[in-house]
């Protein structure tokens, strides 16, 4: 078991990658009630075509199968694997993002037996082709849900305009049609290209003695049997760097009308600390040009043009990176402009080192104030190690950063020809849909 | 761990955590009064103000910047509501590991008492550019409810729930009444309920000397709070639960442009924090709705897939059990006969050993949890001080262990289903 000890926060993190290839890393600390643990896979809703090895070409899966996927889990010979954490006091729960899949539990007792609950189920498929098809009420209004969340509904506008052929476009549950497609034979397909333990990771958080956890875990996985895993290749198609489409305009029952700005990366295919660094570097950018302790936020406030729901995003991954920037808005066009005209004052005339300054030593304050939390650290950690990235790197990664890439890669990143704009607009309440 | 050491004088009192598990110190005060129509819109905006700027730092950008360079320190006000008291919140959390082990937790207290005692002023009341600008943002803040589907048909079952008591009162008020909120109507709003208002300061983190420590914050507000020693904790009254009224349940239907339909419940059940049988209620929400093993999860969802949530929350304080599920619009009768069925089943006592063992660990679980999570049990703290009834997290445990099926029943049986609310969508409904 690998040690590795962060002085600055004062945690030690233990790894080891077990023989059929899970990756375990556990984070023990010490005085929490909890442990937060977590079975991550490398499958999410951008693994929408992926090379299988002996097959000549690539495999195209249908929308918002990892999600569904994810749902079917929980089924098992024995029935519904709820009852058996509840069993043992856990709290239960999955979700699936853009590149992952995450199942996991909290509990105050019985560590062992809930952390076998969950390797077991997950290591344990079982569809069949009622269940499936039940399942697809159930989904379909989750998806109901998401239509008229207007959050969601404007993210999902921004990224199907930003991005012409990426994966990223397709929502995460996929659609009522879509996932009509979805059978128990394509469930148990996918399962065995992509759970095997070559593709995931263990992680747990909280109050345990990690040796006798890694016990526990290395003792269930020497029991079963898994082929030899080969490292899948995803290949999501080539994105040109130009955006699909300038702007996207929906109308929802809302009160206000709201927009996000969204600008994508022309380079994508970083990786490891190189990879944090842009995404803590471009996080410091736009927390100086747009956050709370910002003129501009300041200034639009007066105006009565944005309000205090204004916020900014920046996502990278290996096969892309974006910034989103938006919110409510009493006038879409002029908020645009003004977006525009601060980024171009910035670029012309250059960061402030002071506020510069002061935005690295707010985000290493408010990395240290995310420690309390362990789920929040199991999402950060999980969605990093998909990417491939040490998150606990954050605060090193934080103190070397300069005024001068900032300067450099805000120049870079936010340009006009790589941005979109995702509007939605209440519906008249006289004429309804 | 053990919990919050409580420290009163007259209506002022300081609760401390002493504990050095965690990377975040938090200060929290909490102050409250009972809510009022004609008040509600004033007092909600008050905290809002209070973040526009404070004598030393006059404006909201200085106060922001001000915050962030204390190590990133989160600085929030709040406006809460609990049963029908309103509460007017602010609160910081600092990183531990910033400066010296008490230098930082002094300068961000100094300025959390800034921004609540020392708001910045013009000719003696609020700047009227803070008014304006915090009246506009306040029409958003409410306009706002309505765009979040779940919510909002949580809260509007909430309301219906109510009745015409000031629980029903909205916590950000009405936009009718911002026209009258004036800079001097405000100032008058915030000099009363300085000198009305309960407090509460909730404190957490590796304090060398817990009782020192109080007594340097009590003398601090009481020169702040007129009358501070003098008006007794006894005069503010406690909070009771909303009575069962009449045997008619009402039905309330709302159409807006939506595509899934929110069928939500409010069930008044008399019974709430302070009552001996609340441990037997809780209990009986769990095993209704509050887990995925629950009689709702388990028959809306996975049996019928008539919803992807279908779940009950329990207020601790109103005592409402709301049970909330997102639905096809024209599945409505079918998925309310699931509800009342599963209300029925409760009532009769189909419940059997595993659904209330299930409910009760994983009750144990929660509240173990939450000994994790210092500004959960400070609420938790807070809905005892309300309730005037102090419950410790042992001791809520222990009882909550002791809960038998007959009481469970017997807690379920005052269940009266008092509104049903539905938000159906336009097109589904012409269909």
């Amino acid at each position: 078991m690998r040690e590795t000890f962060i002085e600055s926060l004062g945690i030690t993190v233990y790894e080891e990658t077990l023989d059929n290839g899970l990756h375990v890393a556990l984070l023990p600390q010490p005085g929490f009630q909890q442990v937060f643990v977590t079975l991550t896979t490398r499958f999410g809703s951008t693994d929408q075509a992926v090379d299988v090895p002996g097959r000549g070409e690539a495999w195209v899966l249908p929308d918002g199968v990892a999600h569904f996927l994810e749902h079917k889990m929980f089924d098992m010979p024995t029935g519904d694997v709820f009852a058996d954490f509840a069993r043992h006091g856990a709290a239960a729960n999955a979700f699936t993002s853009f590149e992952q899949t995450t199942y996991l539990f909290s509990c105050t007792e019985d560590l062992a037996e809930n952390t076998r609950i969950l390797l077991d189920y997950v290591q344990t498929p079982y569809f069949t082709d009622s269940s499936v098809e039940k399942e697809k009420g159930i989904i379909g209004q989750e998806i109901r849900m998401y239509d008229d969340n207007p959050d969601w509904r404007c993210f999902f506008g921004l990224l199907q305009c930003l991005y012409q052929r990426h994966p990223l476009r397709i929502p995460i549950a996929g659609t009522i049609e879509s996932i009509a497609q979805i059978d128990a034979d394509l469930l148990y397909r996918c399962y065995k290209t992509f759970y095997h333990p070559g593709n995931m990771l263990f992680f747990a958080v909280g109050g345990f003695d990690p040796a006798a956890l890694l016990d526990v875990v290395r003792e269930n996985q020497a029991a079963k049997k898994f082929p030899t895993f080969s490292v899948l290749e995803r290949n999501p198609p080539a994105e040109p760097a130009e955006v699909r489409q300038e702007r996207d305009v929906a109308q929802l029952g809302v009160s206000q009308a709201r927009c996000l700005m969204g600008w994508k990366d022309g380079q994508t295919g970083l990786a490891g600390t190189q990879l944090l660094r842009q995404e803590l570097l471009t996080g410091v950018i736009l927390d100086t040009l747009f956050g709370r302790g910002s003129d501009f936020y300041h200034r639009l406030l007066d105006e009565g043009l944005i309000d205090q729901q204004f916020s900014w995003e920046y996502e990278v991954s290996n096969s892309y990176g974006y910034t989103l920037l938006g919110g409510n808005t009493t006038d879409v066009d002029t908020l645009i402009r003004r977006v525009d005209e601060a980024i171009e004052a910035v670029i012309r005339n250059g960061m402030s080192a002071e506020a510069f300054e002061r935005n690295v030593r707010k985000a290493k304050g408010r990395f240290v104030l995310g420690f309390d939390s362990p789920s929040g650290i199991a999402r950060n950690y999980t969605a990093y190690w998909v990417k491939g990235v040490d998150w606990l790197d954050s605060l090193a990664v934080l103190d070397s950063l300069t005024l001068e890439e900032a300067q450099r890669r805000l120049a870079e990143h936010l340009v006009p020809e790589r941005r979109a704009v995702s509007v939605i607009e209440p519906v008249s309440m006289a004429t309804g849909v | 761990m053990t919990g919050f050491a409580s420290f009163d004088d007259g209506r002022c009192s300081v609760h401390i955590l002493r504990t050095s598990q965690f990377h975040t110190r938090h200060i929290h005060v909490k102050m409250t009064r009972p809510m009022r129509r004609e008040q509600v819109t004033a007092t909600a905006l008050l905290p809002y103000l209070w973040m526009e700027g404070t004598g030393e730092h006059p404006s909201a950008l200085d106060l922001t910047r001000r915050s962030e360079a204390l190590f990133g320190t989160v600085l929030q006000t709040a406006i809460g509501k609990r049963a029908d008291r309103h509460v007017v919140e602010v609160y910081a959390g600092m990183p531990e590991s910033g400066a010296g082990p008490d230098t930082l937790y002094k300068e961000v207290l100094e300025l959390v008492w800034q921004v609540a005692l020392n708001p910045a002023t013009e000719g003696g009341v609020f700047p009227a550019g803070h008014v304006e600008r915090q009246r506009s943002l306040h029409q958003k803040r409410i306009a706002s409810v309505f765009d979040d589907k779940v919510q909002y048909a949580y809260e509007r079952c909430l309301e219906e729930v109510a009745g015409d008591g000031p629980e029903a009162l909205p916590r950000f008020g009405f936009v009718d009444a911002l026209e009258t909120c004036t800079p001097t109507r405000l100032w008058q709003t915030y000099e009363d309920f300085l000198r009305e208002s309960r407090v509460h300061v909730y404190l957490v983190g590796p304090f060398a000397d817990a009782k020192a420590e109080a007594e340097r914050i009590l003398r601090h507000l009481h020169k702040a709070f007129p009358g501070a020693a003098d008006s007794a904790a006894g005069t503010f009254s406690h909070v009771h639960p909303l009575p069962p009224r009449g045997a008619d349940e009402r039905s309330v239907v709302e159409e807006q442009a939506v595509m899934q339909g929110k069928l939500n419940l409010g069930l008044r059940t008399g019974v709430a924090y302070a009552d001996a049988s609340y441990p037997a209620l809780l209990v009986a929400n769990g095993i209704l709705g509050g887990f995925p093993h629950s009689k709702l999860f388990r028959n809306v969802r996975e049996k019928n897939s008539l919803a992807y949530y279908a779940s009950s929350r329990l207020d601790a304080l109103t005592g409402v059990v709301s049970i909330q599920t997102g639905i096809e619009v024209s599945r409505y009768e079918q998925a309310l006969s699931i509800i009342r069925e599963q209300i029925e089943d409760l009532r009769n006592g189909r419940v059997d050993e595993e659904e209330l063992e299930y409910t009760k660990r994983g009750l144990r679980n929660q509240y173990q949890v939450m000994l994790d999570q210092p500004m959960t049990m400070a609420d938790l703290h807070f809905t005892g001080v309300l309730a005037g009834h102090s419950r410790p997290i042992g001791q809520l445990l222990h009882e909550i262990e002791q809960v038998s099926r007959e009481q469970v029943v017997q807690a379920a049986e005052s269940w009266q289903v008092d509104t049903i609310y539905f938000l159906k969508g336009r097109v589904q409904a012409s269909a």
